[in-house]
């Protein structure tokens, strides 16, 4: 039992992803991402990012097709993600799939981004060993670049919204922290690779808990970020513009990191708790 | 103008055109697309969906600019006033410039405030500037648009028969302008089978 064969394109930001999936098993994944091209603006511009999807949405598709070695005359349907995200950007993947559709008389299903990252953890890679389902109820937690949340799930696509995000995605506090650092964008992985550096690891960030809510915030934490730098600036007798020293830097980005990571953490696990899951999906 | 709805509508278009010609997708023998100028969105979806038809029903597929087919097609209207002599295209450029251009030069943007320079023998031919262009302008515009598939076609066979192909992949709109506070729209992307 090898379950359908479908082909699933995602254009809702700054990546293009075709993939090819059998049941669980990942036949083939190629994703173009625009992260360089979006670096130079220190952030995504949505008229850059559509241009991109339309520019590399064939070539992503024909390397995806050839890995994945099938017919169409094989191929159950073709799925793509209809939001949210960017409008211009969306367009682009779901244009191009309703056109395979047409052209290829194949099923079209349209697939919320968010429910995507969730049901992300149900997939296998090309190589990897089975593995069991995650079980119901579960909860999940989905941190992306512009989105997170907690959601509690009794069985297939039945949701319950835990908590969400009031301000900023964990995500964008990730990016405008590590502008704020001069750390390279995306902010995600540039914190981690100098949190790693970090020696002394005392400076600490405020938790925003929000009571006994599973909301999130995190505009509070990016402000303490600021303040911490303009602190280590003064203190180190560095102008506006300077370059902080990479011991500073590494200091702050794991004590912010912290907090974030804490914060999910924390959340998710008590909601594990509170609702009695039974498995907890991580996503983003 | 609304480009999402261009999304709905244009593939069951197609299939409709289709049926009613009695047109078998096996006798197509090319696939002509316009590339603008024009709204980024509607572009994108009529480009997306043009590249697509073309990779999957393996046809060569050929972009033809937008403004050369409605220059084409403002020579070929029948004029109610005088011969309409050496069009000048204006169309909107966002809400508030305009771009101008002129049979075999590329587009010129008109920032707001400013007016197309007129050289004599040459006439404006203005689209979708409703209070923004001359009425008689605006009325040439009407003439060339219902001409302009025919003309866009024209272009695009002709360019089909001399075998002058373009690059199904790399196809992309003739944008203009580019979006504010950015110097470029090409540039590195990476790749990646495994983006782990
Ligand atoms: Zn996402």
């Amino acid at each position: 039992m090898s379950g359908p064969l479908l082909l699933s394109i995602e254009s809702s930001c700054d990546e293009t992803g075709i993939a090819l999936v059998e049941g669980r098993r990942i036949r083939a994944n190629v994703v173009a991402s625009q992260v360089a091209l979006h670096a130079a603006t220190g952030g995504i511009v949505p008229e850059v990012a559509a241009r991109a999807h339309l520019r590399w949405i064939l070539p992503v598709f024909d390397e995806a097709w050839n890995d994945g070695g099938v017919d169409w005359a094989d191929l159950d349907g073709i799925a793509v993600t209809y939001g949210p995200g960017l409008a211009g950007s969306l367009l682009v993947g779901i244009n191009v799939a309703k056109t395979l559709a047409w052209v290829h008389d194949k099923p079209l299903v349209g697939v919320n981004h968010l429910e995507g990252h969730v049901y992300a953890a149900w997939l296998l890679d090309a190589e990897e060993d089975e593995r069991p389902e995650p079980d119901f109820p579960l909860v999940a937690l989905v941190v992306s670049g512009g989105h997170t949340f907690l959601v509690e799930m009794t069985d297939h696509l039945a949701y319950r919204l835990l908590g969400e995000t009031v301000d900023d995605a964990a995500g964008e506090a990730f990016d405008k922290v590590g502008r704020l650092l001069g750390l390279d964008y995306p902010g995600g992985p540039a914190i981690m690779r100098a949190a790693e550096g970090a020696t002394r690891r005392d400076v600490a960030f405020p938790r925003a808990w929000m009571g006994d809510s599973y909301d999130f915030s995190f505009s509070g934490l990016k402000t303490a970020a600021r303040r911490a730098a303009e602190k280590a600036r003064r203190d180190a007798g560095l102008g506006d513009d300077e370059v902080l020293p990479t011991a500073t830097v590494a200091e702050l980005a794991h004590g912010f990191q912290e907090s974030v990571v804490d914060v999910l953490a924390a959340k998710t696990i008590r909601a594990a708790d509170e609702t009695g899951a039974r498995s907890i999906v991580v996503g983003g | 103008p609304a480009g999402h709805r261009h999304g709905e509508t244009l593939l069951p278009t197609i299939g409709r055109f289709l049926g009613e010609q009695n047109i078998r997708r096996s006798r197509i023998a090319g696939i002509v697309v316009g590339t603008g100028p024009g709204a980024f969105t509607g572009l994108r979806v009529g480009l997306a969906t043009a590249k697509t038809l073309a990779a999957s029903l393996g046809l060569p597929i050929v972009g033809v600019s937008t403004a050369e087919a409605l220059l084409a097609a403002a020579v070929d209207a029948p004029s109610g006033d005088a011969a309409v002599g050496r069009p000048v295209l204006l169309m909107p450029a966002g809400p508030a410039d305009r771009i101008e251009v002129r049979p075999g030069a590329s587009p010129r943007l008109l920032p707001d405030g400013t007016e197309p320079a007129l050289e004599s023998g040459e006439t404006l031919v203005a689209l979708d500037l409703v209070d923004r262009a001359p009425p008689a302008a605006l009325e040439r515009g009407e003439r060339a648009w219902a001409g302009f598939a025919a003309a866009l076609v024209r272009l695009g066979v002709e360019r089909l028969i001399r075998g002058e192909a373009d690059d199904v992949a790399r196809l992309v709109p003739e944008y203009v302008t580019l979006p504010r506070g950015v110097s470029a729209t090409d540039g590195t992307v990476a790749w990646s089978r495994d983006p782990r």
